[in-house]
Parts: C-alpha cells; sequence; structure tokens
C-alpha cells in the first residue's frame, strides 16, 4: 500500500540548492498562512473555533503518525495513547505536582518519546511484522485505556480530570489556542521536511521501499525505525499535552482508540500516506465533514466506515498524490 | 474458585469458537477481519428481532445464523478480491483496513437503526448441578453447544476430504492448487463459515447475559486475543487459547477486578507475541 514512488525529489546539491530549498519549505508557508486567516473569519464564534482547534490537534496527530507509519511502515495503533500519556504526564506533573507548565509538557513528550521508543525497539529487535506490531499497539491502546479507568485516583477514571494548569493564561482564550496548534502544526511540518531530507529521510525511502535491500545497501533499519517511533511520539505526547492545558479537561474518551486512531487512519488515508501535506489535508477535510454531518448522529459512523472502504480500494495513495500527479500532467514537471 | 473454574471454561469454549472463525480466516487469505465481532453482532440482531415479530426461537437463530453467513460470503465475493490480489505485508495491511471500514459500516447501521436493541435468550429449567456447583441452564446449554460444535469442527479438518483440502491450502497454497484444490472456494467457504460460527457465539453468550448492538468491538478484540494465543491459523490452537483465557477472565475478575482482567488478556497477547509469536499451538511462518 505504501509503495508511493511519486516521493518529493531530494534538492540536488550546488547551484540549484537555494531554489530547491524555497520550493521545499514554501508549501508549509502557504498552508500556514492560508489556516492563520482561519480565526478571522469565524474568531466570534466559540463552537467554531472549538472545532478549528480540534482540527489542528488531528493534523498535528495525523503529521506525527505520517512519521512513523508513512515514513517506516510501522502500524501504531496507540496514537491516542501515546497522546494521552503526554496529556495525562503533563496535567497530573502541573496540578499535583506543582511543576511549571512548559516543563511538564516537554517532561510529557520525553515520557511519550520514551514508550513511543521502547514499543518500536520491541517491534524491530522481535521483527514483528505489521500484522504483529498492530495488534501489539492496539492491545496497548485498550490496556491503557483500561488503565485510566481503573486508577481514579490519579486519572479521575471515567469522569476525568479538570486540568488547572493553564487557567487564566492566553491558552484558555478564543483565539490563542488555535495560533498555539496552529505553531505546533508548522513546527510538526518543518521538522517533517527536515527528516525527509536529511540522511534520516534518504534511509526511511529505501526501507520503505525495499527493506531487504536497504539493509543490504548498508542502511540501518532497525535504528531508522526507532528513530521515527521516537520522534513520532515525542510529537504525540507534545500535541496531547498542549491539547490538555487548552481545553483544561480531559477523559479517557479524549485519547481513546475509536475517538483518536480511527481518525487520523482515516485522515491520512485521505490526504495520503508519506506526503508532507497530506495529513494536514485529511484533517482539515474531515473536521469540515464531521461538523456537516453532525445531523446525521450514529449514521455518520457507517459513512466513516464506507469511507475507509472507498478509500482504500480507490485512490490507495491519497488525494495529495493524485493532484499533484494531475500538476505533473499538466505543468511537465512535478512540484514538490 | 470450583464455580470460577466451571464458568471459566464456558465462557472460555465460547472464547474458543470466537477464535477458531478468525484464525481460519486468516491462515487461509492472510486476512484478519476485524468485522469478526460485527458479524457476531449482526446474527444476534437478527435474532433479537424476528423473535421480537413472534417467531419461535429456534427459527430465528437459523435465520440470525444464514444471514451472517451470507454477509460472511457476501464479503469475501467482493470486497476481499482486491485484497487476495495482493500478496505478503499489502495483503495483510488492506485487508486489515477494509475490514474495519466494514466493521465500521456495520456497527453504523446498528446502532443508528436499533440503539437500544440487545438480545438475551432465556433458557427456562431448573439449575442443574455439577461437581457441586449449581450451573444456570443457560450457560450449560450454551457449552453443550460449544463443545458439539467444536467436535464438529476438528472432525470435519481431521476426517473429511474438504477440511483436508482446506488444511492444504492452509500449509502450501500453491501445492494444493497443484493437486487440484480450488483455494478461492475453500477461503470463501471459510469466510461464511467463520461469519456463522461468530454469529453463533454471539447467540451462545446471550443465553448468559444480554448481547448489546455495540458488543461488536469487544466481540474483536477477544476474538484476536484468542487468535494470537492460540496461533494464527490453528483450530486447535484457538481452543486451547479460549478455554485458558476464559478461566483465566473469570477467576480473576472473581478475584481481582475486572479492569485488571481485561489488561491481563491484553498482556497475555502481548507476550505470545514477543515470547512464542507462532502461538501456542501454531507453526512457525
Amino acid at each position: 500500500m505504501t509503495s508511493t514512488k511519486s516521493e518529493p525529489t531530494v534538492p540536488a546539491a550546488g547551484s540549484r540548492a537555494r531554489r530547491s530549498l524555497l520550493a521545499a519549505y514554501a508549501p508549509i508557508g502557504i498552508a500556514g498562512a492560508l489556516l492563520a486567516l482561519v480565526p478571522l473569519s469565524i474568531g466570534e464564534s466559540r463552537l467554531l473555533m472549538g472545532l478549528a482547534v480540534g482540527g489542528l490537534l488531528f493534523a498535528a496527530y495525523a503529521i506525527a503518525f505520517n512519521v512513523i507509519f508513512g515514513s517506516t511502515n510501522q502500524l501504531f495503533l496507540c496514537v491516542g495513547a501515546l497522546a494521552g500519556i503526554g496529556g495525562y504526564t503533563s496535567g497530573i506533573l502541573a496540578d499535583r505536582a506543582g511543576v511549571g507548565m512548559p516543563l511538564a509538557m516537554v517532561v510529557a513528550a520525553v515520557v511519550a518519546a520514551a514508550v513511543g521508543g521502547v514499543i518500536s525497539w520491541i517491534a524491530v529487535s522481535r521483527s514483528l511484522g505489521v500484522i504483529f506490531t498492530g495488534i501489539i499497539t492496539l492491545a496497548f491502546s485498550l490496556a491503557f485505556h483500561n488503565l485510566l479507568l481503573g486508577q481514579r485516583d490519579l486519572t479521575g477514571g471515567e469522569t476525568g480530570l479538570v486540568i488547572q494548569a493553564g487557567e487564566g493564561s492566553l491558552l484558555r482564550e478564543l483565539v490563542p489556542p488555535y495560533y498555539g496548534l496552529l505553531a505546533l502544526v508548522v513546527g510538526y511540518l518543518i521538522v517533517y521536511r527536515l527528516l525527509q531530507m536529511s540522511h534520516i529521510g534518504w534511509a526511511f525511502r529505501a526501507l520503505r521501499d525495499d527493506e531487504t535491500t536497504a539493509e543490504l545497501a548498508g542502511v540501518d533499519v532497525a535504528r531508522y525505525r526507532i528513530y521515527a517511533g521516537i520522534i513520532g511520539s515525542a510529537m504525540l505526547g507534545l500535541a496531547g499535552a498542549l491539547y490538555a492545558h487548552t481545553e483544561g479537561y480531559i477523559g479517557p474518551s479524549t485519547y481513546s482508540f475509536g475517538e483518536v486512531d480511527v481518525r487520523v487512519l482515516v485522515m491520512l488515508a485521505f490526504g495520503g500516506i508519506g506526503t508532507l501535506l497530506g495529513p494536514l489535508l485529511g484533517a482539515v477535510v474531515f473536521t469540515v465533514l464531521d461538523e456537516v454531518l453532525v445531523e446525521f448522529g450514529q449514521l455518520r459512523v457507517l459513512i466513516y466506515g464506507g469511507l475507509i472502504v472507498v478509500l482504500f480500494l480507490g485512490f490507495k495513495q491519497g488525494v495529495i498524490t493524485a493532484i499533484t500527479r494531475l500538476f505533473g500532467r499538466f505543468g511537465g514537471q512535478r512540484p514538490a | 474458585m470450583k464455580a470460577a473454574v466451571l464458568d471459566g471454561l464456558v465462557l472460555g469454549l465460547q472464547f474458543g469458537l470466537l477464535g477458531v472463525g478468525l484464525t481460519l480466516v486468516y491462515g487461509l487469505g492472510g486476512v484478519l477481519n476485524l468485522a469478526h465481532g460485527a458479524l457476531a453482532v449482526v446474527a444476534a440482531t437478527v435474532v433479537a428481532l424476528l423473535m421480537d415479530a413472534g417467531l419461535p426461537a429456534g427459527a430465528g437463530v437459523a435465520a440470525g445464523l444464514a444471514v451472517a453467513g451470507a454477509l460472511g460470503l457476501l464479503i469475501d465475493s467482493t470486497l476481499m478480491r482486491p485484497v487476495y490480489r495482493q500478496t505478503g505485508e499489502e495483503r495483510v495491511l488492506l485487508g486489515l483496513l477494509l475490514t474495519l471500514g466494514v466493521a465500521f459500516m456495520i456497527d453504523g447501521f446498528l446502532v443508528w437503526r436499533f440503539p437500544l436493541r440487545g438480545l438475551s435468550l432465556n433458557i427456562g429449567g431448573e439449575a442443574i448441578s455439577i461437581l457441586g456447583v449449581r450451573m444456570r441452564s443457560g450457560s450449560l446449554l450454551a457449552s453443550v453447544v460449544s463443545i458439539l460444535v467444536g467436535v464438529l469442527l476438528v472432525v470435519f479438518f481431521r476426517w473429511s476430504r474438504m477440511g483436508r483440502a482446506i488444511r492444504s491450502v492452509i500449509q502450501d497454497e500453491e501445492g494444493a492448487q497443484l493437486v487440484g484444490v480450488n483455494p478461492v472456494a475453500a477461503r470463501r467457504l471459510i469466510f461464511g463459515l467463520s461469519a456463522v460460527l461468530a454469529g453463533l457465539v454471539a447467540i451462545t453468550r446471550s443465553m448468559t447475559s444480554p448481547v448489546q448492538v455495540t458488543a461488536g468491538i469487544d466481540f474483536t478484540i477477544l476474538a484476536l486475543i484468542v487468535t494470537v494465543v492460540g496461533g494464527l491459523g490453528s483450530v486447535l490452537g484457538a481452543f486451547l487459547a479460549g478455554i485458558l483465557l476464559g478461566i483465566v477472565n473469570t477467576i480473576s475478575s472473581f478475584y481481582i477486578g475486572t479492569y485488571i482482567t481485561t489488561i491481563m488478556l491484553l498482556l497475555a497477547a502481548a507476550l505470545t507475541i514477543l515470547f512464542r509469536p507462532a502461538g501456542l499451538l501454531g507453526r512457525r511462518r
């Protein structure tokens, strides 16, 4: 499924380097600028701003998941759990242990990175394939969910936690959280692009196209998989933590498999696995779609199920790849 | 303690049946069917609806199983075709994602159309004393049915021509094809059979506790755990794992608590993958 051969080419060194550098980061700048305009039109409405913040949160999740799954084919079905580790760690540290909020968020990202790194290390060292990695991480998600429900003293169980840290600050106002998350998303996109253009990105592409060949060519597949696991998980943990402080409330369903992982999978599949802007596009489209379909209630689940089927049957490489290909046909050249 | 073990046995037999279907479909086609639990709930819902309409339980059960089986056949002959065209990890991944989509479609439809529907079959009759433990007639009937079906399955796979043909496809698809076995037909038959078995489990479960329309995901996860612990592709392994996990489940929820129990079951699956990836009785691939 991930045999997307139409990767953006890495800019060659030399005279064209500067122009390519611009071309490499321009899409991020344009996307960021467009998204920065959103509050100008909906900034009055609490409901719509809430939706927009949620959309950006999922964009951040999807980009992180893209680093892990899109780049190195590790099916981490614990996106929500890793984000939850971040959210709960940061919330509990800041509220109960009196750690400053920025430090708590950094610690949360580190903890999530450590957990994701260990999962990745286990998957690599036991050479689990896609299916076993998927099952193990799914089991981890569900176990985490049950732990949240069970450890009532620490997590508030079913009722969840009210997060005090962040109260009264900019993070709880109407528009600033949006820009906070937008900065996070843009940052993640830059990290993704940097990874793509570094030697790590070369290794990612090599191991995804053909693992054995990559190994034979001297790429340390195991090491790069673990790198992806650590980086992606840190991104998830940080996003989960930031959301916890802006929202002021987290519960088991904030980070549950059904609420997070399934959506992220659909968004990534829609936008295009292994593309720069695919996850962002998927998140934006699905946030809008979610709101449009809200009156359908439970029927939405059916519609999403149908969408998953159609997406994976129809254009497996996602909308971004389809569009780029279209552009390529007319423009004679493939934009990065 | 004795009561917990016996209850666990009853539960475990049903876990086993649930796992057998999933394990067979995976063994034959390399598809881990995430819609397994959804198909089980379809059967239970059909039974509940028909019984509300005044049909006798027997007819309702037959119809429920038939609908689940037909749905299984339909999925295999339409959506799974592009999956079977792929090979290796691509096939596994596409199968996983498509059946996940199907699971959502079925769940979404059932919860939307019949939000509060549940099936609970009341089996009348006195509680019967076994080994000094009073067992409800519902759980006895459930275990009798499960044992019977389990034995039938083992007999079918060990001695019947069709069953042996199917096992040959699990072992070596190309080899089987060379000696005249049709793997497509075998896959389709097993997909239908696995849906019927899933439906049967939902129906026998409802003899002891109600099965809600939202139970699909729980059934799927249980089946996954049983399949992983028993070994992907092993019928006997699934039963063994089912019984083992069933007993662990009741004992631990009796003495420790439900949420730890769920974690223990998940841990069992994770540890199996880590230390004995082929499962209890599976072959190494």
